[in-house]
C-alpha cells in the first residue's frame, strides 16, 4: 500500500465514461469496496444530467479513512481519474481536466501523445478481457467491474477479497464471472513506461 | 441490530418511510425525486413492506390527492416530488394542511422551469412557503433519513396534526452515496407511534367528512351551536404551525435520546458560532458547503460562524433573535430568488430581525441557481465583500449574484437591464 495514499485526508477520485458504460455504478462500487476496506466516511457523486447512451458523463468520489467528509461539490482536482473510453480523450476539456495518477482503459498500443507527459498512467484493457470472457450486457462488454479490480492494484485502497465480497452482495449468481474478470484485470494492469 | 448501509439520499428517505412503516404511498415519477420511490417499489415486491399500498397515479396532483385520501382514512401516507411535479401539485397543498392531515413529503429540490433544468435550487421548496405546511431541510442523507421520521412524529402530534415537506438537494444529495445509520424499526416504534388521526372517513359512526364548505361567519346550528368559519379554521391552523415549534424541538430532543444524533436544537444548527462575529445564514447544500468556508475564513483571522436553518415553517424568530444578538453581520447566501424582490431567506430573516435591539447588518447574495456548482472559496469571498462594503443597506432591489458567468456570454450590459 502506498503511503502517500494513507497519509492523506481525503482521496478524490475521477471517473470519465460514456452513458451506458457503466462508469456511475462503478462510483458506486468504488464507495462500498472502500468502505468495506475500512474507510469512516465515502462519497459517490454522480454529475447526473440530460445523459444518454454514449455521451461523456463524470462521476467523482470521496474517501477518507478516519473525517468525516463535509465537501458535496465537484471534484477539481483528483487524485486518481479513471478514464472508461479512451475516445474521451479526444474531447478537449476532458483532456483539459486532467490530474493525478490515471487509469486508462485502452488497448496496450495505445498513443498516448495526447497526455502530458508530466502525468503517470496506468493502463488496462478492460474492453478485451470484458469480450474475451463474454461478460456482455445486450452486446456491450461490462467494464466497471474491471476497472475496480485495476484501481485495487493500482492503490492497494481494498483488496481482491473486499471485492469479492462486494460483488457477491451486489451481483448474485453473476458474482463470479465479474470477479474473475476483476482479477484478471488486477493482473494485468501495467504502469506505462513514459518519456519525458 | 442497527445497520450501516451505503445509501444514495433517495434512498435514505425511502428506508425512513420503510422504518416508519408507511401505510400508503403514492408515486408518480420526476427526476431527481422518482429513486426514493422506486426504492419503495421494490421493498413492497420483495414483501419487506407488507402494510404498505403502493399506488401508481397519473399525474403529481393525483399522487397529492390520492396521499390526501389515504391520509383521511387514518393512515400514514408519503409521497414525494420535485420542481414543477411539487409546482402542479400546490393546488392541493392547502387542502392537506387546511384539513390537518399529517401528510409527509420529500422534496428532491430543482430548479423551477423554464427554461428546463434537471439540476438543483430551492426554489421549487420555497415555492411552497405559504400552503400551511411544516418545512424541514436536510443537508446529509442521514439528515434525510433522521428527518422523515421527525417530520412523522411532528405532523402526527395531536396539537400539531398538519403536512411537513422533508426538502434535501436534488443530485447533490438525492443522488450521492454515503453512509447511513438505518435504525432497527422496534426502536423507530418507540419513537413514532401507530398514528391515531381524529379524522378517520372508514369510521362511519364518528367522521361523517372532511373538507366542508364554510361561511365568511359562524353559522349557527340550533342545539349543536355554532360551527366555525373558514376564518376560524384558518386561525386553529396558523396558531399549530406556531405551536409547532415547541413540538419539533421536543420531538428531536426525544430522537436524540433514543438514537443519539442531534441537529441542533431541532429548528437550526450552529457550526463554530461560539465566538463568532460574523455570521452566514444558509440552508442545505449551501449550509454544507459553508461550513467549510467558515473554516477557511477562521483561518484567515476572521470570526465567523454558520447558522443553518433546519425549519423554514414555522420560521424560529426569536431562536433567530437570540443566535444573532452578538453579531455585527450576517451574510445570507440563498439558491433561489423571490423574484421581484430577493432572495427568501434573506428578506426573512430581516423581517425576524426587525426592531430586534441589536440588529446585526444583513447581506444577501444569491447562488447556485440551477445546480452551477458553489464553493466554500466563493461563499468566502461573499463574506469578505460583504464585510468591506460600508451600507449593505444602500440599494436592496439590487440583487447581487456569485458565480455568474457573463463574462463567458460577452453580454452587452443595456441601459435598464440585461
Amino acid at each position: 500500500m502506498s503511503v502517500a495514499v494513507q497519509t492523506k485526508d481525503i482521496i478524490n477520485v475521477v471517473i470519465h465514461g460514456r452513458g451506458g458504460q457503466g462508469a456511475i455504478t462503478a462510483s458506486n462500487l468504488l464507495c462500498e469496496c472502500a468502505f468495506r476496506a475500512g474507510f469512516k466516511d465515502v462519497l459517490d457523486i454522480p454529475k447526473i444530467g440530460a445523459e444518454r447512451r454514449g455521451a461523456p458523463i463524470q462521476g467523482f468520489v470521496r474517501l477518507s479513512r478516519d473525517k468525516e467528509i463535509k465537501l458535496y461539490s465537484g471534484v477539481r482536482n483528483a487524485d486518481y481519474t479513471l478514464i472508461f473510453d479512451y475516445t474521451l480523450l479526444d474531447i478537449p476539456s476532458v483532456v483539459k481536466s486532467l490530474s493525478g495518477i490515471i487509469l486508462l482503459n485502452a488497448p496496450e498500443f495505445m498513443n498516448l501523445d495526447c497526455i502530458d507527459p508530466s502525468f503517470e498512467v496506468w493502463i488496462v484493457d478492460a474492453t478485451g478481457i470484458s469480450v474475451k470472457n463474454k461478460l456482455m450486457i445486450s452486446g456491450f462488454p461490462i467494464l466497471n467491474t474491471l476497472i475496480l479490480g485495476a484501481f485495487a492494484k493500482m492503490t492497494g485502497i481494498y483488496s481482491l477479497d473486499i471485492i469479492k465480497d462486494v460483488y457477491k452482495a451486489r451481483f448474485g449468481k453473476n458474482w463470479e464471472k465479474n470477479f474473475l474478470s476483476a482479477k484478471e484485470a488486477y493482473e494485468s494492469v501495467k504502469k506505462v513506461g513514459r518519456k519525458i | 441490530m442497527p445497520s450501516i448501509k451505503l445509501l444514495k439520499g433517495n434512498h435514505a428517505a425511502a428506508y425512513a418511510c420503510k422504518s416508519a412503516r408507511v401505510g400508503m404511498v403514492a408515486a408518480y415519477p420526476i427526476t431527481p425525486q422518482s429513486p426514493v420511490v422506486e426504492k419503495i417499489s421494490e421493498f413492497v415486491e420483495a414483501g419487506e413492506l407488507p402494510g404498505t399500498e403502493f399506488v401508481k397515479v397519473e399525474s403529481e396532483q393525483s399522487a397529492i390527492a390520492a396521499v390526501i385520501a389515504a391520509s383521511a382514512t387514518g393512515s400514514r401516507v408519503f409521497t414525494a416530488s420535485s420542481a414543477n411535479g411539487l409546482a402542479y401539485m400546490h393546488e392541493l397543498l392547502p387542502w392537506a394542511a387546511g384539513t390537518r392531515l399529517p401528510v409527509v413529503l420529500c422534496i428532491a429540490s430543482r430548479a423551477l422551469a423554464a427554461p428546463w433544468s434537471v439540476w438543483t435550487d430551492h426554489a421549487d421548496v420555497f415555492a411552497t412557503r405559504d400552503c400551511g405546511w411544516i418545512t424541514m431541510f436536510a443537508e446529509n442523507n442521514q439528515e434525510i433519513y433522521d428527518t422523515v421520521l421527525t417530520a412523522y412524529r411532528v405532523a402526527e402530534d395531536p396539537n400539531v396534526y398538519l403536512p411537513a415537506f422533508c426538502a434535501y438537494d436534488g443530485y447533490i444529495l438525492s443522488h450521492t452515496l454515503m453512509p447511513v445509520q438505518v435504525e432497527d424499526i422496534e426502536k423507530v416504534d418507540q419513537f413514532l407511534p401507530p398514528l391515531k388521526h381524529h379524522i378517520n372517513l372508514t369510521d362511519f359512526e364518528h367522521v361523517k367528512g372532511v373538507g366542508p364548505v364554510t361561511l365568511p361567519d359562524p353559522p349557527d346550528r340550533g342545539e349543536y351551536g355554532y360551527a366555525p368559519g373558514y376564518f376560524e379554521f384558518r386561525f386553529s391552523m396558523q396558531r399549530s404551525l406556531e405551536h409547532s415549534l415547541s413540538v419539533i424541538k421536543q420531538a428531536h430532543k426525544e430522537f436524540s435520546e433514543i438514537f443519539g444524533r442531534s441537529y441542533g436544537n431541532g429548528v437550526y444548527k450552529t457550526y463554530k458560532m461560539e465566538d463568532a462575529e460574523v455570521a452566514i445564514f444558509a440552508v442545505m447544500s449551501v449550509a454544507a458547503e459553508s461550513r467549510l468556508a467558515v473554516d477557511f475564513l477562521r483561518e484567515k483571522g476572521i470570526k465567523v460562524g454558520l447558522v443553518s436553518l433546519k425549519v423554514f415553517r414555522p420560521f424560529p424568530s426569536e431562536d433567530l433573535r437570540e443566535i444573532f444578538k452578538d453579531i455585527s453581520n450576517v451574510v445570507v447566501f440563498d439558491r433561489e430568488i423571490g423574484y421581484g424582490w430577493e432572495g427568501v431567506l434573506s428578506y426573512e430573516l430581516k423581517a425576524a430581525l426587525y426592531k430586534s435591539s441589536t440588529q446585526p447588518d444583513i447581506k444577501g447574495y444569491i447562488v447556485g441557481l440551477g445546480g452551477r456548482d458553489i464553493t466554500y472559496q466563493q461563499i468566502a469571498k461573499g463574506v469578505q465583500t460583504a464585510l468591506t462594503m460600508e451600507s449593505v443597506n444602500e440599494n436592496p432591489i439590487q440583487t447581487d449574484f456569485i458565480g455568474l458567468q457573463l463574462d463567458k456570454l460577452q453580454f452587452l450590459k443595456r441601459e435598464g437591464g440585461y
